[in-house]
């Protein structure tokens, strides 16, 4: 955000201003924003754990500033190399990551699927929910003799296209994305992603930075997110496609009425035009955003105009974060950040549809039939329009005969529309697939299922179930 | 669980439904290709039908390289299989 825009915004009196958070360096922010709003507010709501259930519990902003204090000060006598985030609880990430920046203490999350990687983290302490430094060993503890400028921050990738790595973060590139002008302060934002990983970071960074109160749900189950948005108020959105589908599919529509929900942020995967339209009609006063953002790249455009893709005119121009998109031959979506940078490959497909360009997945999804290619993303979107079908994914399954074969799970509407059953849905499907596909695109296996699986980060699973 | 020849006869009638074709009677000797019309994706579908019902594949190890050319191959390979519990998935 520039300083021109920060200059003519109006301060508040409930939530920071923006001009105060900005002149603490960067790595200080959620510690100097915490420590702002307690001063306005102390008893100011930050967090709602276990939500839409039993076991809600709330966090006050007082409460967080008096854990990071507490934890600044136990890092400022030992200067450890480095804090392993091992902890559950959301809001023991947030003290942990302000308390780490404000020291300067590099620190790493890693989500349940990378902690193998704790390794490659030699001399690094583990920190949990406890919030207290384990004691050091015998014969001491390597300690942090110079500042590291700036203080790293690692995240592990989700590895839905290959194993989980960790990607080191300055600062400056976690909160590069944060909204902090007003129109984003004291909101209600729903945390459905995984608290260690890119997206949920930018979420609750994005919910406290700004004074809002983060709403973690006690479940992905749909009717437990559902409550959570109704019960607390919740107007911002993060969502992946899946996760939305599956909370627009499953999700008691009584309950979803009651939402506020102001605003939804996809992000995670390519969302196609039919869940678009689909959660503009459950939600009509909700604007939908989609982010397109990498734990690599970080974030890369947002498109607001409730069409899927991005218009094509935008190849080659500078966005307006700055970075350029461009094509490779073969249709990957390549991503230039600055003029200094290289270019990257995203391994995402896309294809020019009319005057859009439009994710046909991710170059690792493609299944391989008797050496043609089929773009699962693209078979699900044909599935998910035969009536009687409210989810459904497609993957590959490894074949002796065919190298892959393709496979698919779908999930019924219940009640079923009138005169339907599964099998006459499941052939309609089969059917639909042969008219509208070429014969090695049909799924070949078709199995009814209740839920769809979805992977850590929220996504859709392009693996045969194990 | 059901005979071999059972699992291979519903798995071939499953691929007949799934893929919009009539359903006949199978008969051991039938040729796969020229008598009941089964292509390469039909085979590689009645080969995972087989693997969920019978739990084996024997088409995943190198060993399995005779030609199946009649329903009868498609018995014989997996009553082997069977007794030799080769490739058990």
């Amino acid at each position: 955000m520039s300083p021109n825009t920060q200059a003519t915004m109006k301060t508040s009196t409930s939530v920071p201003a923006p001009s105060a958070l900005l002149e603490a360096p960067v790595e200080d922010r959620l510690a100097a924003a915490i420590g702002e709003i307690v001063r306005q507010a102390p008893d100011r709501l930050a967090i709602v754990a276990q939500a839409g259930s039993d076991a809600r519990r709330s966090i006050d902003y007082s409460t967080l500033a008096q854990a990071i204090a507490a934890l600044e000060a136990a890092l400022d006598a030992a200067r450890p190399v480095g804090i392993v985030a091992r902890a559950t609880r959301v809001e023991s990430l947030v003290v942990i990551a302000a308390a780490c920046g404000r020291q300067h203490v590099p620190v790493a999350f890693l989500a349940d699927d990378s902690r193998d990687l704790v390794g490659e983290l030699r001399d690094w302490v583990e920190l949990d929910d406890s919030l207290t430094l384990p004691p050091a060993p015998a014969g001491g503890r390597k300690r942090l003799e110079f500042e590291t400028v700036p203080p790293q921050v690692i995240v592990a990738t989700s590895g839905t296209s290959g194993p989980p790595k960790l990607v080191d973060h300055s600062w400056e590139s976690l909160l590069a994305a944060a909204r902090l002008s007003e129109q984003w302060h004291g909101l209600g934002w729903l945390l459905v992603y995984d608290a260690t990983r890119w997206a949920g970071i930018q979420v609750w960074l994005q919910a406290l930075l700004t004074g809002g109160r983060l709403v973690v749900p006690a479940s992905r189950d749909p009717d437990v997110v559902a409550r959570a948005l109704a019960e607390e108020g919740v107007s911002i959105l993060p969502a992946t496609p899946t996760l939305l589908r599956r909370l627009l599919a499953s999700a008691d529509p009584s309950l979803l009425q009651k939402s506020v929900l102001d605003r939804i942020t996809l992000g995670g995967e390519a969302a196609d035009a039919a869940i678009l339209r689909q959660a503009q009609a459950t939600f009509p006063k909700a604007k939908i955003t989609q982010v397109y953002a990498t734990t690599e790249l970080g974030e890369v455009y947002r498109v607001a105009d409730g069409g899927p893709g991005f218009p094509a005119t935008w190849i080659g121009k500078a966005l307006p974060g700055g970075a350029r998109l461009s094509l490779r031959r073969d249709g990957e979506l390549l991503v230039r950040l600055s003029r200094d940078t290289a270019e990257i490959g995203t391994g995402d497909l896309v294809e020019r549809r009319g005057d859009r360009y439009e994710f046909t997945g991710r170059r690792s999804d493609v299944i391989v039939v008797g050496g043609a290619k089929v773009y699962p993303k693209r078979v699900e979107e044909l599935v998910r329009g035969v009536p009687g079908v409210v989810e459904a994914r497609v993957y590959g399954l490894p074949s002796a005969v065919t190298g892959e074969l393709v496979a698919g799970e779908i999930v019924l509407a219940e009640p079923l529309p009138e005169g339907h059953t599964p099998e006459s849905v499941r052939a309609a499907v089969l059917k639909a697939c042969r008219d509208g596909l070429e014969p090695h695109s049909v799924p070949r296996i078709l199995d009814l299922v209740k839920q769809i699986a979805t992977t850590p980060a929220g996504k859709t699973p392009r693996k045969p179930r194990v | 669980m059901k005979p071999v020849v059972v699992a291979v006869a519903d798995a071939i009638h499953s691929v007949l439904r799934d893929t919009g074709r009539e359903a006949r009677p199978i008969e051991p000797p039938m040729l796969l290709a020229a008598d009941l019309g089964l292509d390469s994706l039909d085979l590689a579908q009645t080969i995972v039908l087989l693997e969920r019902s019978l739990g084996v594949d024997p088409f995943r190890s190198a060993a399995t390289s005779r030609t199946v050319r009649t329903v009868s191959d498609l018995v014989s390979i997996y009553e082997t299989a069977l007794t030799t519990g080769g490739s058990r998935a």
